[in-house]
């Protein structure tokens, strides 16, 4: 309760509150509305009875509809998730038993397997919760152990998901996926990873479907649950494979590097960014390699030097945000021996922020407000580095073999939350039913 | 025909999540937790202030007797805190 209390409007629907139009809460505002409102206060603490007072404990209901036939029943379905805000506004999939019972050939773990609640609603996270999410999102079965490592992680306290939900600041969770899996269930990391893609649809249903969750468990509805001001890449999220083919040589994998899993397992990694913008790396005259390489450092590096301070809560374990490079950038720097160890360790240096503009944006008073000991130590410190170490920010090789861009994912994430995937005994068959359904091969 | 799906919105577990209420604040113990945030270090005071006018009885911690901000209060070290002061109520705020 104390949890939910300050993470935004996030309590359940029936929690004792006294509630303010946005006026009152900003800076030098008329607070007079208290005292004529005293009385809402006392009530609350004396007279306010939950509407749910004496209920017996909700169950995972199945619900009943009638409809003359599967087009009507469609229609009348999205019709209902409007209505009981289960849905994104988009069209979806009615998780029929029989739906949800084929995704669920996807999980190693039984249906009822609790991984947690989500916040802050507090809605129960099972195996089969997933499975109701991602058939709504038009999932299928080998899509499921990604999107359970996705949850298991999204709930571990360490990421404040449960602040994050409800926050007005955006954050949106990016899943890293690491291993064959990538390949196998065709999960985008080269060209428009971060978008629709018909060859490759696997992320845009793992993130919708986490997306469900957030709102239908966690009641991270806009304007009730979730006040994120704008609430970008919330369709989606961000899901997505690093381009591991595309590693040059002696580079680790994202989930090698920052969680120490072997190179070859299937893994995730969760971090929650606020943002997410295109960065124009390449030269556009006669530069050398070096000079091309050298710039593109510095024109990523200038980009991320920014007094915004979503990389605050990420300061001294986080990350101020995921790079993402493409393979073909990689390889070229890696031929001109840079390493991903000098890549970050240059952005680190090269993203200090002048103490005086931080003084001169106000930004001080959010480091001093920190509960991190080692986030308010770094005040000291003049130029600011934006991390408190270099292996802070994340370096990511996907997007394609063209040299012109990288992309900024902005961290919002106070911990980077690794998980390994599980598969079922099944997973072969699983795939192999994909490449029947789909034909394009994996 | 009669189709049958899972409920979108899943299962709750907790059955009665809110504390008592009191039948008076006079002769009880009233805490508050700030976040610090959102005028709560203007709002909360005054709020103390009119309860104390309005329960002359009621024993009203001050607003720093726990620790303050985003990130104390939902620690289970403050929920300790807050039990160990035997309050009575707790007055929450400021979330926008």
């Amino acid at each position: 309760m104390f949890r939910n209390a300050v993470a935004g409007l996030g309590l359940a629907p029936d929690g004792a509150m006294v509630t303010f139009p946005m006026p009152i809460f900003l800076p030098e505002s008329d607070i007079s509305p208290l005292e004529a409102r005293k009385q809402e206060f006392y009530d609350g603490l004396m007279r306010w009875r939950p509407a749910s007072a004496g209920a017996q404990a909700e169950r995972g209901r199945v619900i009943a509809l009638d409809a003359t036939d599967h087009e009507q029943a469609l229609t009348r379905f999205n019709h209902l998730a409007i209505a009981n805000l289960w849905g994104d506004g988009l069209p979806l999939w009615m998780p029929t038993q029989a739906r949800v019972d084929w995704i669920l050939r996807g999980s190693a773990l039984p249906r009822t397997t609790v991984m947690g609640k989500m916040p802050p609603r507090g809605g129960v996270a099972t195996v089969e919760a997933c499975a109701v999410a991602l058939a709504m999102a038009g999932g299928r079965p080998e899509y499921l152990p990604v999107l359970i490592a996705a949850v298991d992680a999204f709930l571990d306290p360490s990421t404040n998901s449960d602040q994050l939900q409800a926050a007005s600041g955006s954050a949106f969770p990016v899943v890293i996926v690491n291993g064959p899996i990538g390949r196998q269930i065709r999960l985008n990391s080269g060209f428009g990873c971060l978008g629709p893609d018909p060859q490759h649809a696997a992320g845009a249903s793992i993130g919708r479907s986490l997306r469900l969750l957030q709102q239908n468990l966690g009641g991270a509805v806009p304007g009730t649950g979730a006040m994120a001001n704008y609430g970008g890449m919330r369709y989606t999220n961000a899901v997505f494979a690093e381009d591991e083919d595309g590693l040059p040589e002696g580079w680790q994998p994202h989930a090698t590097l920052r969680h120490g899993f072997e190179r070859g397992a299937n893994a995730i990694s969760l971090v929650f960014a606020s943002g997410a913008a295109n960065i124009r790396r390449r030269g556009a005259k006669k530069e050398t390699a070096e000079e091309d390489a050298l710039q593109g450092m510095h024109r990523m590096a200038d980009f991320l030097r920014a007094p915004n301070l979503h990389c605050i809560p990420g300061y001294a374990q986080g990350t101020p945000g995921v790079l993402m490079i493409p393979n073909i950038v990689a390889r070229r720097m890696a031929e001109l021996g840079w390493t991903q160890r000098s890549i970050v360790e240059f952005l680190w240096e090269h993203t200090k922020i002048p103490m005086r503009e931080l003084k001169r944006s106000g930004s001080v008073s959010w480091i001093e407000v920190d509960t991190n000991p080692i986030t308010r130590a770094s005040l000291a410190l003049d130029p600011w580095p934006i991390a408190h170490k270099p292996e802070n920010f994340i370096l990511i090789v996907a997007g394609g073999g063209h040299p012109t861009n990288s992309y900024w994912l902005q961290g919002y994430s106070p911990a980077v939350v690794g998980r390994r995937i599980a598969l079922p005994d099944n997973y072969e068959k699983l795939l192999a039913e994909a490449d029947r359904d789909l034909g394009l091969g994996s | 025909m009669r189709f049958e799906f899972h409920d979108p919105g899943g299962a709750l577990t907790v059955t009665q999540p809110h504390a008592p209420r009191i039948e008076t604040l006079n002769d009880r113990k009233i805490g508050f937790l700030t976040n610090d945030q959102w005028q709560a270090f203007r709002m909360l005071p005054k709020l103390r202030e009119l309860i104390a006018q309005d329960f002359p009885r009621a024993q009203i911690l001050p607003l720093d007797a726990f620790p303050q901000g985003n990130a104390e209060i939902p620690k289970e070290t403050t929920a300790e805190l807050v039990k160990l002061a035997d309050v009575d109520a707790v007055i929450i705020g400021n979330a926008s």
